[in-house]
């Protein structure tokens, strides 16, 4: 029996635990009763993380599309034609026809190499990753307000707050050790506003729990910003010292008078009152969101009302106050730390910069690095059907389920001139791959995650990989090599932090032996520095916070005759994005085994449906059959659809609209038909 | 009764190593305590009971059952060694008393025999609780006994294979040390014991209204740790994983706090709410236990309370309830 420390492979909340292996296999996990952030619990998914690990769905070993049949084949056959395919794509149509998928659920190494492998190999900046779904209205919307796109403040934070606002988050299933921190904190005498129109979890313990119409986020937070301008609540201390155009957001406020707030939103002018004197009333104010709030196509929009409304109060900077947007993956906050995006390298260094592009080069011993932005993800299968991609190396994703709109992710993907995919079970994705490589799971190599509250953390390999499955960082590291590139070669994950820490100044301080159990939160600068739990402090990371002023725009489709209802998407607690995992573990799988869809009871009545009744869902883009669900969770006039499910796929019906500045699709809101299936 | 100094234990405890598979309370990297192979960590018998159950020894969180390969059947092969598991405070003793008796009734849990038959079992007791406190002896319910009497283990044999592990020790030095640890009451009396007979009694007298499962249950995540860390929980599922050549059968704790634990395959669930299942959880401990066992099946050891991210393991709830009710 053996004990092996690491971290979480689901949520970004980075709790750690022991893998137990008996005769290398796991045979369960056990909670670390000194971690930080998890303090001896676990959720369900935590408890469970060992049990996909020997699933016989694993990939094995490499399979070669021939014959239109995958089939095993050696790694010397398979990296080889992965690097002369790669090579003859980009000889054919130019450098930039292909593009790398890297995966917040590989380790910050893994991130760093695929982005140099992109970078200083392939000689193309047409790298990204999930962030791009989820959280990349967070980065351009703080990295223009505050100058950092990350977490403010840390999770002990929660219980050292007296007001929480929750507005866009699910808290207690999609980060739910620290959902238990805010339900914790309330019993403690915290005060909670949950705006959200699912009756989730923490609206049952909410003092007030607005239900606001889907997408109209920033009429709200105007809203409560005029009360709070009006009834002089505001910290003109704070925006005197530490800020910057206030002027343009108090004009840009005024309108939104709490009756026009509440036409907008659908709430009383009282809600609005309320929510303003409750927030701008404490002395410490925190504001937690995630992806209610990212995933429109006003996301970035969304995010600088939150970051605006955190500097008027003077709520950043502080013990138990803040913007704290959730990182939703596991690794997401490194795999942006470690520059797999498509404008910028590891620590967020812009490629447009010369001085910065020749940093790089120099270090990786390459004459010159592309200067010109790369292809957002989400921008990838536009520009493949518009002929501009024609190849893709996708790591541990599986857009064909996770992408809005499927029926044009699944022709784009179907129809590339190649298609490698890297990843530990046969996704949906990888059944259509030219390529299929086998990848090692977290259990079974070394690394680091960082947390949602920027702790970079160490996992440490439990068990071998399954047959001749292999880490992605070997894998990554083989392709350069066979690519001519002699630049990464590495006997070891410490070795290529070690690379990534000289060149990222916000890492610059993280070494191996200094992550130790509980790990160091960035910004780290030096090998002395202690690691930063609160940001801001004294100063914006961009010197003065900036108020950007936000004029409210409707989402891109709204309800009409044909399409009456709103659809909004999301997780499940119980499953983790497109199921690759959760879906092959026995207790998770039994708690939720299919696709639903959330109904109110009104509309159910009214079109005839029950329970449990067989409906189609059908938008604009296509249509999927269900199970209902009739349940208050929603509110009338819309439903609710989680997108972990092959058969009845949310993502069949959603919107590929993107967030002109974020590339961040509208997940959150589309218009769709449901009616009982005959 | 004999005696060992500690600068002695980790020779004694190697030199059992041949003969038996040695569990023992250890050191995690992070400080945390379980037990453990001394490969992972130091021994660190001081500190009371370790986190995780200490009968997963015997029921691990994940087993397999069988495979099948090529229409052939094949069961795990036995272990090579016998179990020699040291770490049972009094408390963790009463909760591998009572799922021995869970697990040979009715059909005898033959996977759960096949462990715990050959194991031996060491209680562990003395000033050697969370900062030095006093944990009183078990007595009995274990093959030996290990007592910390500030300055060295006195060790006490309750079974013949206890005697004979320990024969090779020197006999106690001073009639003192072995007269401590008779005088050590037996009792463990504590507040807790009263809350949870109290808490028993309220439920089984039925004061308890359905409102305050549902406040309870809406501090619940499902997170199901509760029933993972529990000694004396022993449900579990079981799953098949197919290949083309091999079956294999295994079995994993289970949780009552979850939907699909009852849930029937038509869908209906007699335990559908998060407030029917918590309210369960208590009950099945406190009322329908002692009715079907005789006693109350939480032995306090305090695992649910510390795993729960919410505060509702057994002895919290047992407060609010006690406070609310009486």
């Amino acid at each position: 029996m053996t004990r092996t420390l690491t971290v979480c492979p689901y949520c970004g909340v980075g709790c750690t635990f022991y893998l137990v292996s008996d005769k290398g296999r796991l045979v369960g996990v056990e909670p670390s009763t000194t971690h930080p952030v998890s303090r001896g619990g676990l959720c369900v998914k935590g408890w469970n993380a060992y049990a996909f690990v020997h699933h016989p769905d694993r990939l094995t070993t490499p399979l070669i599309r021939r014959d239109g049949q995958l089939r095993p084949a050696s790694w010397d056959e398979a990296l080889n034609l992965v690097v002369e395919r790669l090579q003859a794509v980009q000889a054919k149509h130019g450098k930039d026809a292909v593009m790398f998928a890297s995966s917040a659920k590989a380790t910050n190494e893994e991130n760093y190499l695929l982005m140099k492998l992109a970078r200083a190999v392939f000689g193309t900046n047409n790298i990204d990753h999930c962030a791009r779904l989820c959280h990349s209205s967070t980065v351009t919307g703080l990295a223009e307000t505050f100058g950092s796109g990350a977490m403010t403040n840390s999770i002990s934070c929660f219980d050292q707050t007296d007001v929480i606002l929750v507005i866009g988050s699910n808290t207690t299933e999609q980060h739910p050790l620290i959902g238990s921190r805010i339900l914790n904190a309330v019993r403690g005498g915290t005060r909670l506003i949950v705006a959200d129109n699912r009756r989730i979890r923490l609206a049952r313990h909410a003092e007030l729990h607005l239900r606001h119409k889907n997408g109209s986020d920033v009429a709200l937070l105007n809203g409560i910003m005029h009360v709070i301008i009006a009834e002089g609540l505001a910290d003109r201390e704070f925006i005197a010292g530490r800020t910057e155009n206030y002027d343009a957001l108090a004009e840009s406020v005024a309108d939104w008078t709490p009756e026009r707030t509440a036409a907008a939103t659908g709430l009383t002018a009282d809600e609005i009152v309320a929510a303003a004197r409750l927030y701008a009333g404490a002395e410490r104010a925190m504001v937690v969101f995630s992806m209610g709030i990212t995933q429109h196509s006003h996301g970035v929009d969304n995010v600088r009302c939150i970051a605006a409304l955190a500097m008027l109060t003077g709520n950043v900077g502080r013990p138990g106050t803040g913007v704290n947007p959730l990182r939703g993956q596991n690794n997401v906050q490194g795999g942006c730390d470690m520059g797999a995006l498509p404008d910028l390298y590891s620590g967020y260094q812009k490629v447009a910069d010369p001085r910065l592009r020749d940093k790089f080069a120099h270090a990786w011993g390459v004459s010159s690095l592309p200067a010109e932005p790369g292809l957002p993800l989400t921008r990838a299968m536009d520009a493949a059907s518009e002929g501009r991609l024609h190849g893709m190396f996708i790591m541990g994703e599986n857009p064909m389920l996770s992408d809005p709109d499927q029926g044009h992710a699944r022709k784009v993907l179907e129809n590339l001139e190649l298609l490698i995919v890297q990843d530990i079970f046969l996704t949906e994705t990888a059944a259509v791959a030219d390529i299929v490589l086998p990848a090692a799971c977290f259990a079974e190599k070394e690394g680091t995650f960082t947390n949602t509250e920027r702790r970079i953390q160490r996992l440490y390999k439990a068990v071998e990989p399954p047959g001749k499955a292999r880490a992605d960082w070997e894998i990554i590291c083989d392709i350069a090599e066979r690519a001519g590139y002699n630049g990464m070669r590495y006997t070891s994950p410490a070795e290529i932090m070690a690379e990534a820490a000289s060149l990222t100044p916000i890492y610059g301080g993280i070494a191996y032996q200094r992550l130790a159990a509980h790990g160091l939160q960035w910004p780290c600068p030096d090998k002395e520095h202690p690691g930063t739990p609160i940001m801001h402090l004294d100063r914006f990371t961009r010197g003065l916070g900036h108020f950007s002023p936000v004029v409210h725009r409707l989402p891109a489709e709204l309800p009409d005759a044909e399409f009456p209802f709103v659809l909004t998407t999301g997780r499940t607690y119980f499953h983790w994005h497109t199921g690759s995992m959760t879906r092959r573990t026995h207790l998770l799988a039994r708690e939720e085994p299919h696709s639903f869809i959330e109904l109110h009871p009104d509309d159910a009545a009214r079109l005839g449906i029950r329970h449990r009744d067989m409906v189609l869902v059908s938008s604009r883009r296509g249509e999927v059959r269900t199970e209902a669900r009739v349940t208050d969770m929603v509110i009338a006039g819309v439903l609710f659809m989680p997108f972990h499910f092959v058969e009845g796929a949310a993502n069949a019906l959603t919107n590929n609209v993107l967030d002109p500045e974020s590339s961040i699709p509208e997940f959150k809101v589309c218009a769709v038909r449901v009616e009982k299936m005959p | 009764m004999k005696t060992i100094t500690p600068d002695r234990l980790d020779q004694f405890f190697s030199s059992l190593e041949p003969v038996w598979e040695l569990r023992l309370p250890i050191l995690l990297p992070d400080g945390t305590r379980v037990i453990g192979s001394l490969n992972d960590g130091p021994l660190a018998l001081h500190g009371g009971a370790v986190s995780g159950k200490p009968t997963a020894a015997f029921f691990p969180q994940q087993s397999t059952l069988f495979t099948v390969t090529d229409g052939a059947m094949q069961e795990p092969p036995p272990a090579d060694r016998p179990l020699f598991i040291v770490g049972f405070p009094p408390r963790d003793l009463a909760c591998l008393r009572f799922i021995d008796r869970f697990f040979a009734d009715g059909w005898r849990d033959d996977l759960y025999f096949r462990l715990r038959q050959r194991a031996t079992v060491a209680g562990l007791s003395g000033y050697c609780g969370p900062g030095g406190s006093l944990i009183s002896p078990a007595g009995g319910d274990c093959d030996l006994e290990f007592f910390w009497d500030r300055s060295n283990w006195l060790v006490t044999a309750y079974s013949e294979t206890g005697r004979k592990i320990i024969a090779g020790l020197p006999e106690t030095a001073t009639p003192e040390a072995a007269e401590l640890f008779l005088q050590v009451p037996a009792e463990f009396p504590d507040k807790n014991e009263t809350l949870i007979r109290h808490a028993s009694e309220l439920l089984r007298t039925n004061r308890v209204p359905e409102s305050f499962w549902a406040e309870i249950g809406d501090r619940c995540i499902a997170c199901t740790g509760c029933n993972l860390a529990c000694p004396t929980c022993t449900c579990f599922g079981v799953q098949d994983w197919r290949s083309a050549k091999k079956t294999e059968r295994s079995r994993m704790w289970d949780s009552c706090q979850l939907d699909g634990f009852m849930r029937e395959a038509g869908g209906h669930n007699p335990l559908g709410s998060e407030a029917e299942r918590t309210r369960r959880r208590i009950h099945h401990k406190l009322a329908a236990d002692p009715q079907k066992w005789g006693e109350i099946s939480c032995f306090l050891c305090g695992r649910c309370d510390a795993v729960c991210p919410t505060g509702i393991g057994i002895i919290a709830v047992a407060r609010e309830l006690v406070a609310r009710f009486r």
